[in-house]
């Protein structure tokens, strides 16, 4: 009897363990917004914020994108590698650019990888926006810990320390056109 | 050759496993909203009942992801027992927009500036199993698919240099203030 108690209380265990082990591998398996590929290093989750996600979808939401809004409204693409498919280091100077996405507000913001903002020692520079597109319908800028010695007028967005990077793009009311993917591209060496 | 009970007490595991597996994707996101609810709960206005985070730095830490060019307004919902009316006034010439979530996170209203024709929003928020709603004229009816909820106003709160951007903050920042957030 006693014998049969326990055993019956170890199976349980192991079922629970073994649930909650696997929802939480399938929720950070891949973290943050990210669900499928988007084109070069941008990932998006269709579903995000909709009332048709669904169970995997709604929870990895929670974690790495609450209160997102649904894609009639906005759409979040994210990036944690470079177009050469290396992984976002703070520590590294990229640039970041490509065609003026097309919808009615865009941004691109760098975060840190537990997808806080970077103390950035008072300034407000932690991305770019519609409001900073150059005329000739492409946007650029760099990030990197300090700022770059040959930035020219390309727009500077702090990461510092050394630590995961990720880039979110945001389009508010995206337009039809098809998503053109902003490149990445590591300068220099990354020390 | 193994036991049977073996392969039982395999599948007895595997069963529950699979229950716990989706039990706790169900209640991951419930269970962050109710925390989010809670917290908005405890620092909104006392008459308003609206939270007015500050603008989004590293000091943030409640809600990944959050937007630098964007101002919020909040208020949590319970309309489990009389609506929720929800008005504003936000003349800002930029992008607005009050979202409703559900109680499992989900987005399922959204009103944007390009959707008013320059009308005031005023929406009011009904309970899933509401009957039939008397709505005030100018109110736009919307049934909430669970009883708490959270309402959310972002703003635009950004120009192209120092001198935009600070008007931008300074209207989004007044428009925010007018959210109400009142039984209906």
């Amino acid at each position: 009897m006693r014998r049969g108690l326990l055993s019956a209380l170890l199976l349980v265990t192991a079922g629970l363990a073994l649930g909650l082990a696997s929802a939480w591998w399938s929720v950070k398996r891949v973290p943050g917004l990210g669900a499928s590929a988007a084109g070069g290093p941008w990932r998006v989750s269709p579903l995000a914020g909709s009332p048709e996600a669904d169970l995997h979808t709604r929870a990895r939401v929670a974690l790495g994108g609450l209160l997102a809004l649904s894609r009639r409204e906005a759409v979040y693409y994210l990036a944690q590698h470079d177009s050469n498919g290396a992984p976002l280091r703070s520590r590294c100077t990229y640039r970041v650019g490509g065609p003026v996405p097309q919808a009615r507000w865009w941004s691109v913001t760098a975060y840190a990888d537990d997808l806080f903002l970077f103390d950035t020692g008072g300034s407000r520079r932690h991305g770019v926006s519609s409001a900073q597109a150059g005329s000739d319908g492409r946007f650029a800028f760099l990030s990197a810990p300090r700022p770059p010695a040959a930035g020219g007028p390309l727009p500077w967005l702090p990461t510092p320390g050394d630590r995961g990077l990720v880039f979110v793009l945001r389009l508010y009311q995206p337009g039809p056109a098809a998503f053109v993917p902003p490149r990445i591209e590591l300068q220099g060496a990354c020390p | 050759m193994i036991d049977p009970r073996w392969w039982w007490r395999g599948a007895v595991v595997l069963a529950i496993a699979a229950l716990v597996h989706l039990a706790a994707l169900w209640a991951l996101p419930r269970w962050i909203m109710a925390r989010v609810l809670a917290g908005v709960q405890a620092e909104a206005g006392a008459g308003s009942g609206v939270m007015l985070p500050p603008p989004a730095d590293h000091t943030q830490r409640r809600i990944v992801l959050p937007s630098p060019d964007l101002l919020y307004a909040l208020c949590r919902y319970d309309v489990g027992a009389r609506p929720l009316r929800v008005r504003a006034e936000p003349r800002t010439g930029q992008y607005w927009s009050i979202a409703l979530y559900a109680a499992n996170a989900d987005n399922f209203f959204v009103l944007n500036d390009g959707q008013t024709a320059g009308r005031a929003p005023d929406l009011l928020i009904v309970g899933p199993d509401a009957g039939p709603v008397n709505a005030a004229p100018s109110a736009a009816a919307v049934r909430s698919p669970s009883a708490r909820g959270l309402v959310l106003m972002r703003l635009l709160a950004t120009g192209g240099d120092d001198d935009t951007a600070a008007a931008a903050l300074a209207a989004a920042e007044a428009a925010r203030r007018t959210l109400r957030c009142e039984p209906g």
